[in-house]
């Protein structure tokens, strides 16, 4: 009966790491979908957008940018304004990364851009490391005190409330942008079928672009709301989260973001409520035989259908 | 003289190590070279060999163990076949679920095998002594090489210390010669196997599998076979490591630096070529000891230094994949098909 | 001066010429019709043209502009739109956001020619919110054609656009593409319905074997007897 009284508070946890998940999966399934290759380099492109954004608030602080928390938060406007911030620059630098090496690439072979997002992986988190080392950098010095939530008895941080607001609002436009403008339709139009999105007139460079820029901008929001929750980063970050990511992805639907949603939430929740009954150890364990038992009843996923 | 004595135990170190990852080179070869797997769990697969053969052959645990269980000092070489044996067993659990997938799917169950593959050996101390790892693992006759070497040093007190020295240091010369004839029986053994209908049969399926499916082959089967394979070929690489280095732990492990040299040796040596597997394999290991070295030279810290010899290996593949995706050596007459424009 | 001219094609997949020599061309406001057995190479003739495939040899000419080897993005801004035999709907998108995709390249407002696609398949108009891979063949045959019309091109390429339909709706899709050329739209169509098909062109081309056999006006093809023995069953 103890295991069961700490399971609100781990659905709690798993509804924060979910959205982070979410937040993630959403990336790898838009890259998938679009060009066609599952992107080892997402955890790390989360990892770098942490960097980042911790650079620059470093940054601002220097400029005398005000830090003084807002509200019960424990960061103030110079960390928010550092996190947009690095997620334009984060987008930014993958938009580069495809220039110079994922574009050159397309003409050849999923499988050779997957084994390339490899090395991106491995080259962006030793770069990370070269600069700030392995240690944790610490985002947030501030202990903050939890609320308790009467009646049900669990305890949630501001913070924590924050990144749950981060997320939907993210999922949100992310939405709408899908759904409601026209380069976020031209995106389902070239995952359904590029030829025929080319052969429509829809300049599928453009859509390539956008795509990176919003998993990219995702990957950091990513990033920076796990460096909140855990309150330091360290250039594995992503790397730790991505199996995690992967299965919630495949769990919902390789290639549909939606699905990245849900396995996202589903993976999160999973993950923390099993700690009552295993070792904390094994989380991404857990995320992985999830994936493999969703690969033996339905390969496509939750929501998935093609491919 | 004492500097050459220690280059000459430099390369025969050297030499062994990269040998061990020709092993590894050689079966990622049966598997992507020529079957077109993409197996990115290799560290997995060569952990569960080295800590194999170190339960099989190693001795019990002893008092400071956490171990209940294994060390049963049996013979080398059967701790060299049940690794083997233990890692065909694990692709085939992993090759079941994704097989029948698009490549991504293997991909992704394979980073995520070996990731649970090392949440085991860090967790259940019952059987792997956790992060404290195994010790103690026998070298295969190391006592009485050691024994012979005594004795003949014994008999012989006035030879030139660098002499001496060398002598002293002959297991190495031994094992490099168990590494390097394994290797060499394996390299044999694939040769044939990759020209009898069997390789005939998994060449057509990296060709085009729908095109091999159509013409009343089971793809699945081949495949299973080609990844078991593969495996059991890099569980004997875990073995010789772990009766070489002598002490193992989840730590030697890091799931993907092995696995990301594996796979740069592979291709920078020409993947779907057994020699070019092999030649990969002493060539990068090369350039990653090289780069050693060079860091060596610039005011960096040792993490620093770590990240750049990644980095440089990361930009090596990447150039590789951009201006010599064929690698060093071709392959056999056929072009690559992996190079073919997409649908 | 044609609108459309192909001289000399050659071109294929990889190694495979598919198409060896082919000429063929499209006055304005013309019917053309493209008939030849099964892998004569017409699918292939149609990427050709529109820049999917790049030919070995030979030009493609519209409206005195050569557009050989040029990307379809392209092609399409020209005025000249393509109906692929297959996969040739966005089937995750509704009816709807398919047209609007048809018109992506247009900046200014397009509702009034969205109209019009809706006049010409008012079927559309009431499954518009409805997505396109849950639809049936004949439906998504008219959201396939009501996309390409959207950017109200010359010419219109159609590839087997009555395949595995019922021969009602068949029938219906024949009429259509009357109707559409009525508006000054020239069409290029390939078909293994090839009796109604010839019926309805001016001209017609015959493909065997990656090579023009046969050309002549619409109604001498039908007469022709060997071409009625070998390509329109006899
Ligand atoms: N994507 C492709 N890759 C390789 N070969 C192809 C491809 N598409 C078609 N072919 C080959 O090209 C030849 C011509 O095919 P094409 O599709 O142009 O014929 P078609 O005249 O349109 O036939 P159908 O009436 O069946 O549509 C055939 O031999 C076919 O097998
Ligand atoms: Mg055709």
């Amino acid at each position: 009966m103890q295991i069961l009284s700490r399971i609100p508070q781990l659905l709690i946890y798993g509804v924060i790491s979910g959205s982070i998940l979410s937040l993630g999966g959403i990336g790898v399934s838009l890259t998938y979908s679009i060009l066609g290759f599952a992107n080892f380099a997402h955890g790390d492109f989360m990892a770098l957008g942490a960097y980042i954004a911790l650079g620059l608030f470093t940054l601002t602080a220097g400029l005398g940018i005000p830090s003084t928390p807002l509200g019960p938060l424990s960061f103030g406007f110079g960390f928010i304004l550092s996190f947009i911030l690095a997620m334009g620059l984060t987008a930014l630098t993958v938009v580069l990364i495809d220039r110079f090496l994922f574009k050159r690439l397309r003409h050849t072979s999923s499988i050779i851009l997957m084994m390339s997002s490899i090395g991106v992986a491995l080259g962006l988190r030793n770069v990370l490391q070269f600069f700030w080392g392995p240690q944790p950098h610490y985002y947030i010095e501030k202990i903050q005190l939890a609320i308790v939530i009467p009646g049900v008895g669990v305890r949630i941080k501001p913070d924590q409330v924050f990144i749950i607001i981060a997320a939907i609002v993210s999922v949100g436009l992310v939405h709408y942008f899908l759904q409601h403008t026209k380069m976020g339709k031209a995106m389902r139009a070239t995952a359904d079928n590029m030829a025929l999105a080319r052969v429509t007139g829809i300049n599928t460079e453009r859509v390539i672009l956008w795509t990176w820029v919003i998993g990219a901008a995702l990957a950091a929001t990513a990033g920076i709301l796990a460096g909140i929750e855990n309150k330091f980063i360290t250039p594995e970050l992503g790397w730790q989260m991505l199996l995690s990511i992967f299965a919630s992805v495949v769990l919902g639907g390789l290639g549909n973001p939606y699905g990245a949603i849900l396995g996202g939430m589903i993976i999160g929740l999973s993950e923390e409520v099993s700690t009552a009954f295993i070792s904390t150890g094994y989380k991404p364990a857990v995320a992985f035989i999830i994936m493999i038992i969703m690969l033996l009843i339905k390969p496509t996923g939750l929501l998935g259908k093609r491919r | 003289m004492d500097t050459i004595v220690g280059i000459i135990n430099y390369i025969v170190f050297f030499a062994i190590t990269a040998g061990t990852y020709g092993i590894l080179s050689l079966g990622l070869n049966i598997q992507w070279g020529y079957t077109g797997l993409f197996n990115i769990g290799i560290a997995g697969f060569y952990a569960v060999g080295a800590y194999t053969a170190a339960l099989v052959s190693g001795p019990p645990p002893g008092a400071w163990d956490g171990r209940i269980f294994g060390g049963f000092e049996l013979p080398f070489l059967v701790g060299l076949l049940a690794a083997a044996v233990v890692c065909g067993i694990v692709a085939l659990l992993v090759g079941i679920p994704t097989l029948r997938l698009r490549a991504d799917y293997l991909a992704i169950a394979t980073i995520g095998i070996a990731e649970t593959i090392r949440l085991v050996l860090k967790n259940e101390s019952w059987l792997t002594n956790g992060v404290w790892g195994l010790q103690q693992i026998p070298s295969p006759l190391y006592d009485p090489i050691r024994a012979g070497v005594t004795r003949f040093l014994g008999g012989h007190p006035d030879l030139p210390p660098w002499l001496h020295d060398l002598i002293f240091k002959s297991y190495n010369w031994f094992y490099l010669l168990l590494v390097l004839g394994i290797l060499f029986i394996l390299y044999l053994i694939m040769q044939r196997l990759v020209r009898s209908p069997w390789g005939r049969a998994v060449k057509a399926i990296r060709e085009d599998e729908d095109a091999a499916a159509m013409s009343g082959k089971n793809t699945f089967s081949f495949k299973i076979q080609a990844l078991v394979l593969g495996a059991m070929i890099m569980g004997i690489g875990g073995s010789l490591y772990a009766h070489y280095a002598r002490f193992i732990s989840p730590a030697s492990f890091k799931p993907l630096y092995g696995t990301f040299l594996v796979w740069v040796m592979l291709v920078l040596g020409g993947s779907g070529n057994n020699k070019g597997a092999i030649l990969g394999s002493f060539v990068v290991w090369g350039i990653w000891a090289g780069t050693d070295f060079l860091t060596g030279y610039f005011p960096f810290t040792a993490t620093q230094a770590a990240s750049l010899r990644i980095i440089i290996i990361a930009v090596l593949l990447e150039v590789i994949l951009l201006w010599r995706p064929q690698g060093l050596l071709q392959r056999e007459k056929r072009p690559p098909t992996i190079l073919k424009k997409k649908a | 001066m044609s609108l459309l001219t192909g001289e000399g094609i050659h071109s294929g997949y990889g190694d495979m010429e598919v198409l060896h020599d082919v000429s063929f061309r499209i006055e304005e406001k013309e019917i053309i019709s493209i008939i030849g057995p099964n892998g004569a190479g017409k699918s292939t003739l149609l990427k050709t043209i529109f820049g999917l495939l790049k030919p070995t040899k030979g030009s493609v000419t519209f409206k005195e502009n050569s557009i050989t080897g040029l990307a379809p993005d392209r092609i399409v801004r020209l005025g000249m739109a393509y109906v692929p035999q297959v996969e040739n709907v966005f089937p995750s998108l509704t009816a709807q956001e398919n047209l609007e995709m048809g018109a992506f390249i247009r900046k200014d407002d397009f509702s009034d020619r969205l109209e019009e696609v809706y006049e010409l398949f008012p079927l559309l108009k009431e499954r518009r919110r409805q997505r396109v891979g849950k639809m049936s063949g004949g439906e998504r045959q008219m959201v396939a054609m009501g996309r390409a019309l959207m950017l109200d091109p010359e010419l219109l390429m159609l590839d087997e656009p009555s395949a595995a339909l019922a021969p009602k709706l068949a029938e219906m899709i024949f009429e259509r593409i009357t109707a559409i050329n009525e508006t000054g739209v020239s069409i290029l169509i390939v078909e293994q319905n090839a009796k109604e098909s010839l019926k309805l062109a001016d001209r017609g081309y015959v493909l065997a074997s990656g090579q023009n056999r046969f050309e002549d006006t619409g109604e001498n093809l039908l007469a022709n007897e060997e071409i009625g023995q070998l390509y329109l069953g006899g």
